[in-house]
């Protein structure tokens, strides 16, 4: 008997994972699954049902949830993952050029216009604001999969913030430059434009009427309507399972 | 697949995994995560919806049947398969006869 409760605990661990609205709706049912499944004497969730587990939870987070017949939207977030993508790329380069910067700089030569005194403040805040970035991206990915209305209107205007930093990537690395440097310079530089290219991209998806029909206008009736018609359902199906616990 | 277990009458969870299990001749087995995220799918996009909920030994049960899109979407995709099957079959039987 120890056994199964061990087994269930593990479990309950392992759904931890999904959305807390998701675990409140299905993780009784999915537990019950996995108990029926389970071998006899089993005292832990085996590694493959795991791996499983948390893959669906870490999925559900992050997947668009308008429905699939919003191809626009589905497209745009898509397209800013793949741009998260891109952006981690970029701050990799960029962290190999800073050791690289660092290495030449202990040798007493410079990169020209580099990252200026290689000052670990400014080190500091250079990976941090890179760091900032790829979870930008991933914040946006996730809160326009989700239909979000300001999500769309923040896309607008970080791309707009991005479009002025694009004059930045098109900077001379200096010229003490070797070979490598340069490669990694021009690197980081097209990396960032083909970011661009997605932001822009994904933001024009964004604002197509196919898909401004999935996005919810905040305050407008049809979201109050909305947001009643999901409390109701959360009551009814509360007080439909309530007898379980009795 | 798990359109094809709920074809004749709604499944529970277990069931589906059970179900699909014999459909695949033992080959496919469905992981409760999997299944889980295939069910939501499934039910955003009104392929499915919930039919009972049971409580069998203190354990929640809910049974899912195919609403008509999901009986239609069924259809189609068997359709496909078959089509497919077909025209491979066709061709073996043409390359075949050619080398016989």
């Amino acid at each position: 008997m120890t056994d199964q409760a061990d087994l269930e605990r593990g479990y309950r661990r392992l759904l931890a994972w999904y959305p807390g609205e998701f675990r409140r709706e299905n993780g009784q049912e999915i537990l019950a699954v996995l108990m029926a499944g389970a071998r006899d004497g089993q005292r832990r969730p085996g590694l493959a049902e795991s791996a499983d587990l948390i893959r669906g939870g870490v999925w559900m987070r992050l997947r668009p949830s308008v429905p699939r017949s919003a191809r626009t939207v589905q497209a745009a977030v898509r397209l800013v993952y793949a741009g998260a993508a891109v952006s981690a790329a970029g701050l990799i380069i960029g962290l190999a050029l800073i050791i690289v910067d660092i290495q030449v700089a202990a040798r007493g030569q410079f990169l020209g216009q580099s990252l200026t005194a290689h000052k670990p403040l400014v080190i500091t805040v250079w990976i941090v604001v890179g760091l900032a970035g790829v979870s930008m991206w991933l914040w946006m990915a996730r809160a326009n999969g989700q239909g979000r209305n300001w999500a769309r209107i923040l896309s607008v205007v970080l791309f707009v913030l991005a479009t002025l930093q694009l004059r930045g990537a098109f900077t001379r690395p200096g010229s003490h430059a070797g070979f490598g440097v340069t490669v990694l310079y021009y690197g980081g530089a097209v990396l960032f434009v083909v970011a661009w290219l997605a932001g822009g991209a994904a933001v024009w998806l964004l604002w197509r009427p196919a898909s401004t029909a999935f996005f919810k206008p905040p305050g407008s009736t049809q979201a109050l309507h909305q947001a009643h018609m999901a409390e109701l359902d959360r009551l009814r199906s509360s007080r439909a399972r309530s007898p379980r616990q009795v | 697949m798990i359109l094809t277990a709920l074809a004749n009458g709604s499944q529970h969870g277990y069931g589906i995994i059970i179900d699909v299990r014999e459909i695949s001749g033992g080959r496919v087995r469905l992981r409760a995560g999997t299944l889980y995220s295939a069910l939501d799918r499934l039910r955003a996009d009104a392929l499915i919806v919930v039919d009972r909920e049971e409580v069998v030994d203190g354990r929640l049960r809910r049974y899912y049947r195919l609403t008509p899109a999901g009986t239609g979407r069924l259809a189609a995709e068997a359709a496909r398969l078959q089509a497919a099957a077909s025209a491979a079959l066709t061709r073996l039987n043409l390359a075949g006869g050619m080398a016989t």
